[in-house]
């Protein structure tokens, strides 16, 4: 405890890197916004640089950066892709936008639902027989599509708020199955291999799997993603989403202060299974058939994998996972079933190392440094020294690094003038007059923290007082608590006592 | 004769919290040693640390001839079975730590030995001689006990394997002065020749006279070895 | 309801309740649900295949013409389908359990990485064996005997009755057992049971590995009246899970009367002509949702009521 402290050198600080602006600082601040809902574009933040008093910007958020980066660059390489590259990033946008979609479900409204393509399946189903068999034209398919999410989310919903969590998982993996079943009973609506096929198109027959028409679904499929995206934002972002947020924290308390977060769940459920149903329609136009592969447990655990590998609850942890997913899936198909194999390696790998995905690994990692130094750094301080460097940068009044630098090297000058001489004079006359070097101490003692002192209890009857020694708590409406046993007969002995507690506490400081 | 536990410059916390600061203590053979101070001030921690049931430890803890000290690299508690296993018993603070299970399961459960669950049948009437309001609620589920009932549960469970080292956590903590008493003397009655007893208490004159030794614990130090100031 | 379906829903109820029980099992000692308890199940299906084929003619050779001889490949069979099951569950337990048994948000994850194990395992099949359909070799061959009047192909005795046998060996060895009353005391207060020197990994392995074994041996019960395919596994799991989900995940007795009902059930739906084979699922599906919906917590939760 009393070894000299090498001088080791630790590394300071942990701020993260910021993008900066110095703007003109006479020149008021105008912020944009976004039309309808009032938003900002970017999330400046305005403030000062304390030495210099310069006006700072500093960029608080820089998703959005990467969001349009990411989304550019797919735009931008598009018309230069193959056919068969463009015929992947078709499928990445319309999983993406399915994937968005079920983030919300399972992210905003926590209801963990695998019965996701289920509903896409069932929208498509519908939307192709109407236009196949009732002859409705391609544009009306998609409130088709609406109208057959919604009725399939109203009756999921339904056991939803009975049965929680796993439970409620375990359940929907069925509904898949159970779709699949139905569907190859009904005879009357697909008479081969259960598929309906020459589905009407937004994309024209004769350009069908030809390279404009692959422009246009990628372009179609691409505008889905964004709208996809934007449905995630209006409902994760807004009230609805604030809502949910508070039930995942504290159920009891939203509900306290009014917020109906069943109501907002089923919401949230019945809007998302909608936009599945809207996906679905598209995705029967898009490929002009539909099939009952859409609702194989196969392509559910792939759907499932993408959502795994981003992180469940983030929009951008979806559309990572997707990609990854699909180009292993989509690019590798020389590899047959291994490559199915290496997704899974990928998901254990992904799971075992990460809490909440891919997306969430850097915030992860960073916690866990913190994590670490911090235990480091509480292994090293020393109770009452001084502050650590890494602790200084955190500190924004530096007055009080310094006070605390100044009352360590007090605390060390007074701990050498600590013998039993003193100790002994202290004893003899508790209330003075005291020798220099006890008035020091003494005096340190009265300055201190109301935390740090003691205070004598007197109890019995006059003339028989017995004394002992309390702590006082240093907090308003917190009593003070006995600190031993001993009883004390007269006064001067509890003063002593008293003081022994501080030079004891002086001394472990 | 050697001591049965030796802690060197422990330190133990929880996160950037560090409750424990280079604790140093020796507890030879025989020996029934109280911790007192108050709560909030390590006591528990201490006991966790020895179990490596904290966030973080480092120091060197010295079991008989074990070494079970060190820092901690697997999450906490999976050293723990192990260390139980070499001989050390501990009753956590809690009350009772298995609430669905009957008396009579729960103190199976601390028959952790071949040989003690063997013999789980005679080792349970020892206990219930310790402890005679036990007898009748051998069925009962544990959960829907009185504290005073949990607690010589919890205590008699780590009875059932006879360990070389019992950490006794708070004794008294909840219960009537009548009942803590019994607790302490059914502790008193426990063989302690090969190992050694430490009793974390807040509640002094409650161990007057029942342990051979009292250390003060405050803001994480043992206080008995500064010398200053004596205590009890 | 005569009494050829009642032999027909015992014989599904039997090899459904080898499935949920182990499921059951593993959520209420360890908290885990184990989605590659389908893998395990068609991997142990290859597995008998594989071992059987090896092993088989040697039987045959050592004890032809002998009474025991269909009972010793019976042995056979269904000691490699239960050993290859075992070996599986200790697999899932190593790659599932062991890195993230005491990390946040286990149940979860745990989840997930079945899901991955399962699907792994499938494709790995598919890859190895082929999609084509295999056969065990018959045992029992397709005789009869009759029981109290009852008429009983021998391969459906043979399943209810190795069935009744495992279950209760199993239930035995976790009533009577310590090993039993540790994973009891894991799942109730872990920081209580590694004060108690009971190790949760320790602990799991065995749980692990027995429920390996049972959905081992269904696989090998099961596979006398179906083929051995990789995607053998996706239909018992489904099952298994809902009549663990009926049943009150967690709750043993529970999962066993669930697997009851539902082959009941699936016997009965098949039975009724205008309901059919086809629609089973469906039947089964809604009565769950059902049941689940009245009580969210399905049998094992009626039973725990009425025990207070």
């Amino acid at each position: 405890m009393n070894e000299p402290i090498a001088p080791v050198l630790h590394k300071v600080g942990n701020r993260r890197h910021e993008w900066m602006l110095r703007p003109e600082g006479r020149k008021t601040w105008q912020r944009r916004r976004l039309p309808l809902i009032g938003r900002h574009w970017l999330t400046w933040r305005g403030g000062h640089n304390p030495r210099t008093l310069e006006r700072e910007r500093r960029l608080a958020d820089k998703r959005p950066l990467w969001w349009l980066v990411g989304l550019a660059g797919l735009v931008a390489t598009a018309p230069f892709l193959s056919d068969a590259m463009l015929q992947i990033a078709i499928v990445f946008c319309v999983f993406a936008a399915i994937n968005v979609i079920w983030t919300l479900i399972i992210g905003a409204a926590g209801i963990l639902s695998l019965a996701t393509m289920a509903t896409v399946g069932l929208g498509a189903y519908a939307a192709a027989a109407a236009n196949v068999y009732l002859g409705v034209p391609w544009p009306l398919m998609f409130p088709v599509g609406l109208l057959v999410g919604l009725m399939a989310g109203g009756l999921l919903a339904l056991p939803s708020t009975r049965i929680d969590g796993l439970y409620y998982a375990l359940l929907t993996i069925g509904v898949a199955e159970i779709c699949r079943v139905s569907i190859s009973q009904i005879r009357a609506l697909a008479p081969q291999n259960s598929s309906i096929n020459n589905v009407d198109s937004f994309i024209p027959q004769d350009w069908f799997l030809q390279r404009p028409g692959l422009l246009l679904g990628f372009a179609s499929a691409f505008v889905l993603l964004l709208l996809a995206l934007l449905l995630f934002r209006l409902v994760n972002s807004e009230r609805l989403g604030l809502q949910l947020q508070a039930a995942r924290e504290d159920e009891e308390f939203s509900e306290a202060v009014g917020i109906d977060y069943k109501r907002a769940r089923l919401l949230v459920f019945l809007i998302a299974s909608g936009a599945l149903g809207v996906i679905g329609a598209y995705y029967a136009m898009l490929y002009r058939s539909i099939s009952l592969n859409i609702f194989s447990l196969d392509q559910l655990l792939l759907m499932f994998a993408m959502i795994v590998i981003g992180g469940m609850g983030r929009a951008e942890g979806a559309v990572i996972g997707t990609a990854i997913v699909v180009l292993i899936d989509r690019a590798l198909i020389d590899l047959g079933p291994l490559r199915i194999i290496l997704i899974a390696a990928v998901v254990i790998i992904v799971t075992l190392t990460t809490h909440r995905g891919l997306a969430d690994a850097r915030s992860q990692f960073r916690a866990y440094r913190n994590r670490i130094k911090s235990e480091r750094r509480a292994a090293r301080t020393r109770k009452g020294g001084e502050v650590m460097p890494e602790e200084a940068t955190e500190i924004a009044d530096k007055q009080l690094i310094a006070y605390r630098r100044f009352d360590k090297r007090l605390r060390d000058r007074l701990k050498a003038l600590i013998t039993p001489e003193l100790i002994e004079e202290h004893r003899r006359a508790p209330l003075g007059p005291h020798s220099d070097a006890l008035a020091r101490v003494m005096n340190y003692f009265r300055r201190g923290e109301m935390s740090d002192k003691y205070a004598i209890l007197q109890e019995g009857d006059p003339g028989s007082w017995t004394y002992s020694v309390m702590a006082l708590s240093g907090e308003p409406g917190k009593p003070p608590r006995v600190v031993d046993d001993r009883h004390y007969g007269s006064r001067d002995e509890a003063y002593h006592a008293v003081f022994l507690l501080r030079v004891n506490d002086l001394l472990e400081s | 004769m050697s001591a049965i536990l030796e802690i060197r410059d422990l330190s133990a916390g929880y996160g950037a919290l560090r409750v424990l600061h280079e604790i140093n203590l020796t507890v030879e053979r025989g020996e029934r040693l109280a911790i007192v101070g108050l709560n909030g001030h390590g006591k528990t921690t201490l006991f966790r640390a020895i179990t490596h049931l904290v966030g973080w430890q480092r120091g060197s803890i010295r079991f008989d001839t074990h070494e079970i000290g060190g820092a901690r690299s697997l999450g906490e508690g999976r050293r723990t079975p192990g260390i139980v296993r070499l001989g050390v018993a501990m009753t956590p603070q809690g009350d009772a730590i298995f609430p669905g299970l009957t008396v009579r399961q729960h103190l199976d459960c601390g028959a952790w030995s071949r040989r003690a669950w063997r013999e789980r049948a005679r080792r349970r009437a020892l206990i219930f001689e310790m402890f005679p309001p036990l007898r009748k609620l051998e069925n009962t589920t544990v959960g829907t006990l009185s504290g005073g009932e949990r607690r010589m549960v919890s205590v008699g469970r780590a009875l059932m394997t006879e360990a070389r080292l019992y950490l006794i956590d708070e004794p008294s903590l909840g219960l009537a002065p009548v009942i803590s008493k019994r607790v302490v003397d059914a502790l008193r009655q426990i063989d302690v020749r090969d190992g050694a007893m430490i009793i974390a208490e807040q509640n002094v004159s409650l161990l007057d006279g029942q342990v051979d030794r009292m250390i003060g614990m405050h803001a994480g130090r043992l206080r008995g070895d500064v010398g200053h100031v004596e205590l009890g | 309801m005569d009494a050829s379906l009642i032999v027909y829903a015992l014989n599904l109820s039997a090899i459904y309740a080898l499935m949920a029980i182990g499921i059951s099992l593993l959520w209420s000692s360890i908290g885990m649900l184990n989605m590659a308890h389908g893998a395990t199940f068609a991997v142990s299906g290859y597995g008998a295949l594989v071992i059987g084929g090896a092993v088989l003619p040697t039987v045959d050779a050592l004890l032809q013409g002998s009474m025991l001889l269909s009972y010793a490949r019976f042995v056979v069979l269904l000691a490699a389908g239960a050993g290859v099951g075992a070996l599986c569950g200790g697999v899932i337990y190593l790659l599932a359990f062991l890195p993230i048994h005491d990390k946040a948000n286990f149940a979860v994850r745990g989840l997930i990485v079945t899901l991955a194990i399962n699907l792994a395992t499938v494709q790995g099949l598919l890859w190895w064996f082929g999609p084509r359909q295999q056969a065990l070799p018959q045992i029992f061959g397709f005789g009869r005997l009759e029981v109290l009047g009852i008429p009983l192909r021998y391969d459906q005795a043979a399943t209810i009755g190795a069935t009744a046998v495992l279950l209760v060996a199993v239930l035995a060895w976790l009533k009577l057992s310590r090993k039993g009353l540790e994973i009891r005391a894991m799942m109730q207060n872990p920081e209580g049971a590694a004060l108690s020197g009971i190790s949760v990994r320790r602990a799991a392995m065995p749980v692990m590995a027995i429920t390996g074994a049972m959905a081992g041996a269904a696989a090998v019960l099961l596979s006398q009246s179906v083929f051995v395919s990789p995607t053998a596994g996706a239909m018992p799991l489904i099952k298994g899970m809902i009549i663990a989900l009926l049943g009150g995940l967690g709750s043993v007795p529970g999962a066993a009367i669930a697997a009851l009902l539902i082959g009941v059930l699936e016997a009965a739906t098949g039975a009724i002509p205008f309901l059919g084979q086809r629609m089973v699922l469906l039947v089964q599906f809604g009565f769950i949702i059902l049941v689940l919906i009245i009580r969210p917590r399905g049998i094992g939760g009626l039973l725990d009521e009425t025990r207070k």
